[in-house]
């Protein structure tokens, strides 16, 4: 079993080991049956490149979309303003501080928190239950900021990522916008496209066809 | 066919096991689909059959489930390899009585299995019901020895290469035993909470991947070259199928848990590699389809090639389905619902059972050298089994947008009740159709072997069917 390394996109074999493998299939037929050599046909394989592409594109949507606690800031800092509070119900009061905070969202560079807030929002009961921890963050004046917190039941905590270290020597610990299994995903796709590629490039190339008509029964 | 039991091995005709077999698939698609179509009553008419805690939905489901997956499908995969392995490899199985055995331990084990079940006596996990000592006698009594059986046959084959076909049976018998020891580690070991769950699901997904999907393509490599007279388009594309399915099938089985606690990174990867379950899926139905080039009007014309072109072209739905109803938009609508019902039922109901029905039509009359009874009965059968299919697979899908639409916009539970109603119906008549299209099937089938023309020494079965 012999490597050739000169052409190899077109074949990996040797000629000799080629042929050995056409001679095989011209003549062995199985029960009655033989096999051809054909390639996936060229639309086919850019259908496959297209499915590898959506299935990652699919699921991107999700990609840093964790909402953070920076979300719900501008609605803690109108919480106690004298114009929520002569507002009697709590989802009247939800009503003016997430159009509030949406404003500010609006504002913003990152495109995405609009969407962000829209899909993760909070309510009364639940924005008291952090209120207290996430003015404890601001006037702590910490080296991390409130994007790089997240809500685990009812407290505030760091995002429970490792990342990377800042000049400073601080660790960073906001939410990549990827995600590991993404990148897992990265590797393993890299990985079979390149095992596939060994394994039929091991075969003699789709141009040379076994000749049926020798074929024995 | 018990006379074999204690006969000496070489006393045993050859095809003896794969007739066993083979009937008893045919018998456990009966079963199967008529406590399907029992179930689908009770679901469409709430009034039918009440009173009694044995006909009662949550007995009888499990039940039909299993009998369907471990009793038809499973057994005409024994069935089919019982025959392909030994053809493929110019050689005679290796132990035709070893054979009869495993078919005779089979349905011994699953009518106690499924009469346990039917009592209430389950492990409660879905799609690994049975419980544990059960499961025990399914790897160690039944897929062991079948694996033993088809592995020495692909050694001792008289051929220099392994087709395809072969690949697919020795990988997947390998795999499927791995699947169900695995996944019955929740019970054995008495696992709870997440851990039991993604062990349960992993067991659900892989029994699938592992085993029906690849075991069913492996049968169209065998039936659509054999019939047609056509080479296999594509011994490289083989490669790209089964190293597909061994890469992407495995491992997304967490899209069963996109709700569940589980880390984000392993829904993440799941939501990927379950899109990627598309790669198979084409190539396999690129190779089948390309290699009935020039011989599509034997899709008209021959009853085998009917079934399994019709199972082939229902791989397009079904692939396309599960890889976009698992990522985490779709999902969230369809979880939970009809929807996901129907999906199910196009993987085994669909694309899977009718490549087996071509296989067991196929191997039955090769195996007993006798010519189809009756091609109208058959042609009957296909056309009630393609109607009632579709009549479910329809109904139940859109009772699944209803149920998703009501679930989203928070609908009163009774008043999708109400509106789902209809579907049900449609969902009993279309499975009714398919369980009164099997008895036919098993009735043909039956006087196939009674009084079915023989098949003169020489001449293929399948070459005289169509002589009139």
């Amino acid at each position: 079993m012999g490597w050739k390394f000169d052409n190899p996109l077109y074949s990996l074999a040797d000629e000799e080991e080629n042929k050995r493998n056409l001679a095989l299939w011209e003549e062995e037929k199985y029960g009655g049956l033989w096999e051809g050599n054909n390639r996936l046909p060229y639309p086919l394989t850019y259908l496959i490149g297209l499915v590898i592409l959506t299935a990652f594109l699919i699921t991107m949507p999700i990609w840093g979309q964790r909402p953070t606690v920076a979300l719900y800031a501008p609605m803690v800092d109108l919480m106690d303003s004298p114009e929520v509070q002569r507002m009697k119900s709590p989802e009247e009061k939800m009503a003016y501080l997430t159009q509030r905070a949406m404003e500010v969202m609006e504002a913003s560079d990152d495109s995405r928190l609009p969407g962000l807030l829209e899909r993760h929002p909070i309510g009364w009961y639940d924005l008291q239950l952090i209120a207290d921890q996430v003015r404890e963050i601001q006037s702590a004046g910490g080296p991390h900021g409130l994007d790089e917190y997240n809500i685990v039941g009812d407290q505030v905590q760091l995002s429970n990522y490792e990342g990377n270290v800042r000049p400073d020597g601080v660790r960073e610990r906001k939410q990549p916008w990827w995600d590991r299994g993404f990148t897992i995903d990265v590797f393993y796709v890299s990985y079979f496209c390149l095992a596939m590629v060994l394994v039929c490039k091991r075969l003699p190339h789709f141009s040379q066809k076994p000749d049926m008509s020798k074929a024995t029964t | 066919m018990m006379k074999y039991l204690f006969a000496k091995n070489e006393d045993i005709p050859a095809g003896t096991a794969s007739i066993y077999f083979g009937f008893s698939s045919i018998w456990w698609f009966v079963i199967g689909t008529g406590l399907g179509s029992f179930n689908a009553a009770k679901l469409a008419f709430p009034d039918f059959v009440t009173g009694t805690e044995l006909f009662a939905f949550g007995h009888m489901r499990q039940v039909h489930v299993l009998a369907v997956i471990v009793g038809w499908i499973s057994m005409a995969f024994g069935m089919t390899m019982m025959y392909m392995t030994p053809a493929l490899g110019k050689t005679k199985l290796w132990s035709e009585k070893l054979g009869i055995w495993t078919a005779l331990l089979w349905n011994v084990g699953l009518s106690l299995g499924l009469i346990l079940l039917w009592m209430g006596i389950t492990s409660g996990r879905e799609y690994s019901d049975l419980i544990w000592p059960i499961d025990l006698v399914v790897i160690f009594g039944v897929l062991v020895p079948l694996g033993i059986n088809v592995w020495m046959t692909i050694a001792q084959r008289r051929t220099q290469g392994i087709y395809i076909t072969n690949w697919f049976f020795g990988a997947c018998i390998f795999m499927v035993t791995i699947t169900i020891l695995v996944g019955q580690s929740a019970e054995i070991f008495n696992l709870t909470g997440l851990t039991e769950a993604y062990l349960t699901f992993w067991h659900a997904h892989n029994l699938l991947g592992l085993w029906i999907t690849p075991v069913a393509a492996a049968i169209a490599y065998y039936v659509i070259p054999k019939l047609t007279g056509n080479p296999l388009y594509s011994h490289r594309i083989g490669h790209l199928h089964f190293w597909a399915i061994i890469a992407f099938y495995s491992t997304p089985a967490s899209h069963h848990l996109l709700s569940a606690p589980l880390p984000e990174w392993l829904k993440s990867f799941a939501s990927v590699e379950g899109v990627l379950i598309l790669i198979p899926a084409i190539a396999f139905v690129a190779n089948i389809l390309l290699t009935l080039k020039g011989r599509w009007s034997m899709f008209v014309e021959n009853v085998e090639i009917k079934f399994s072109v019709t199972g082939v072209l229902l791989a397009i739905p079904l692939n396309m389905q599960g890889g976009f109803q698992q990522t985490r938009a779709i999902n969230w609508y369809v979880h939970g619902t009809g929807w996901i019902v129907a999906h199910a039922h196009l993987a085994l109901l669909g694309m899977s059972s009718f490549l087996e029905a071509a296989a067991v039509y196929f191997g039955l009359q090769s195996a007993m050298r006798r010519k189809l009874y009756s091609l109208a009965l058959a042609n009957f059968h296909y056309w009630f089994f393609i109607i009632g299919f579709c009549t479910y697979w329809i109904t139940m899908t859109i009772a699944g947008l209803i149920q998703g639409a009501g679930k989203i916009y928070e609908v009163p539970y009774i008043d999708v009740v109400i509106a789902e109603h209809p579907y049900m119906i449609g969902r009993w008549v279309g499975g009714t159709m398919v369980f009164t299209g099997n008895m036919v099937w098993l009735y043909n089938m039956y006087m196939t072997a009674r009084e079915g023309t023989v098949v003169p020494k020489g001449r293929y079965a399948h070459e005289l069917a169509y002589e009139r």
